[in-house]
């Protein structure tokens, strides 16, 4: 996978992974909202039932005052005293329940000081119906004392429940708005992880997809290397081939050559005759092994030296002395032969030795470059040196 | 399996060019120097072809020749010599003792093709 692909998804895994955070974090506060709001629900509803109860006390209270006083029965007493405790147990409750909450505790301070008067002016219509008259229990009872009335006390709690339940739904609105925005939050979230997982997923199919083309790419390039280094190696193969066969030729060439002048040469070297090779000049350029012994001259003593050196033409008419080299130089410049001419071939120690003089012109594409002449002895002093 | 042939020649750098040649153009190749070694070398592995010098050390060729043929009266014979005669006049005075003949200084295409044509 490239990295420019890994990079981004690593980056959408985390931007899912803040989401997911974020919801969970959003999740957890939701919950301890909830568990908040179910608490402060739980102890509202509380504190209006104890309210409740301690207006229900009051007037029980009340109402088996009067009874009492009609009937003078103990069991009235009983039960108005009995409702007179409740009313001080639910207050304490009361009072406790709101103890975290100053404007309601107050309220409810107010309230005990009023519900206090009120007990206590039940107390005293109780204590002088047991120990007086009746009608002076009812005269007690219509002069009320008792301060603040009880339907006073009554539309108090009245009013301080009225408080509660409105703020109950005021909670419960904000509750729901919370657990609106809760499903908002985690809806959006969701989505949004899902749109960045499928991103991801199109992120990953798209890079899959460029590497199967890639490798699809590089196959193929392979493949044409693979076929050009084919040919190239059946090229180079053939050129192998051809070039060790030129080599085998020229090899097999020049081993020909040589072979044919090693052959030639030993023809010359076998010849019983003198053979000499002149220079356009009629000096000596060449000898074969019967000119070395003939004269007794090594090929270093006439190499180079004119022929005149070895082998003289006999004059043609008695009693001439000079020798006669012009019609051999006449020769060669002419290209003519000259053959079987009388001639003395003089050797190292200066005895003569009658021999046939022949001459052969050298040509080099019509061209006399020199001539070759060979000597041949006289039988009779062939017949002898041999 | 690959024709044999058989090349006698007393040079040792003549064996050795024309046997890599033919080695390479897919003949199996026996190469002796002599007549002796060219009649054993003829009844261990008798040859397709015979190629053959005209001056031998131990013999003379073409009396190794008529040898060779006494044997294998059917095996053609080349004989690769570099003394120089009209390949017209050899062919007429050895004719049925031979099957051709070439000079050391032919081309060695020139001889793998009288190879190929020989051998068929």
């Amino acid at each position: 996978m490239q990295d420019k692909t890994i990079r981004r998804v690593v980056a959408f895994f985390l931007l899912i992974a803040a989401v997911l955070v974020v919801l969970a974090v959003q999740a957890v506060r939701n919950i301890n909202r909830s568990v908040a709001s179910s608490d402060w629900v739980n102890h509202t509803h509380a504190v209006i039932n104890e309210a409740e109860l301690l207006r229900a006390a009051l007037y029980v209270g009340d109402g088996t005052l009067h009874t009492y006083i009609l009937t003078g029965d103990p069991h009235d007493l009983a039960a108005c005293r009995e409702a007179l405790a409740k009313v001080g147990e639910h207050l304490e409750i009361t009072k406790a329940l709101t103890r975290q909450e100053p404007a309601q505790h107050e309220q409810i301070l107010q309230l005990e000081s009023q519900v206090n008067q009120r007990t206590g002016f039940i107390g005293r219509v109780l204590a002088a119906r047991q120990t007086g008259t009746p009608e002076t229990a009812r005269a007690l009872l219509a002069a009320d004392t008792g301060g603040t009335p009880l339907g006073e006390i009554g539309r108090k709690i009245q009013k301080l429940k009225d408080e509660e339940l409105a703020l109950l739904t005021e909670r419960d609105h904000a509750s729901f708005l919370q657990a609106q925005t809760t499903r908002w939050t985690v809806w959006v979230g969701m989505v949004l992880d899902m749109v960045l997982l499928g991103v991801v997923a199109w992120l990953i199919a798209d890079d899959l997809a460029a590497r199967r083309r890639v490798a699809a790419t590089l196959q193929e390039a392979n493949a044409q290397l693979e076929t050009r280094v084919r040919e190239r190696t059946t090229e180079l193969a053939a050129a192998n081939v051809r070039l060790s066969t030129e080599n085998l030729e020229r090899q097999w060439a020049n081993q020909a050559l040589e072979h044919q002048l090693h052959y030639n040469q030993l023809i010359v070297d076998s010849i019983n005759d003198l053979v000499l090779v002149l220079t356009k000049a009629m000096n000596i350029s060449r000898i074969n092994p019967a000119v070395t012994h003939w004269t007794g001259m090594e090929p270093t003593e006439l190499i180079n030296q004119p022929l005149t050196r070895v082998v003289r033409l006999v004059p043609a008419h008695a009693g001439t002395e000079a020798p006669m080299l012009d019609p051999i130089a006449q020769a060669v410049k002419a290209g003519h032969d000259l053959r079987n001419q009388p001639a003395l071939l003089e050797d190292k120690r200066g005895r003569q030795t009658p021999v046939l003089f022949s001459l052969f012109p050298l040509r080099d594409r019509d061209k006399v470059v020199g001539g070759v002449v060979t000597l041949q002895l006289v039988p009779p002093v062939a017949a002898t040196k041999a | 399996m690959k024709p044999h042939i058989l090349v006698v020649d007393d040079e040792a750098n003549i064996r050795e060019l024309l046997g890599q040649f033919l080695t390479d153009c897919g003949y199996r190749l026996t190469a002796v120097a002599s007549a002796t070694e060219a009649l054993q070398a003829v009844q261990q592995a008798p040859p397709d072809l015979i190629i053959s010098d005209l001056q031998l050390e131990d013999a003379d060729g073409l009396e190794m020749i008529g040898q060779l043929k006494a044997v294998l009266p059917d095996t053609p014979v080349i004989l690769l010599t570099g003394v120089l005669f009209d390949p017209a006049v050899v062919s007429d005075s050895l004719n049925g003792r031979i099957a051709c003949y070439l000079p050391k200084t032919s081309p060695l295409a020139q001889i793998l093709a009288t190879v190929r044509r020989l051998l068929g």
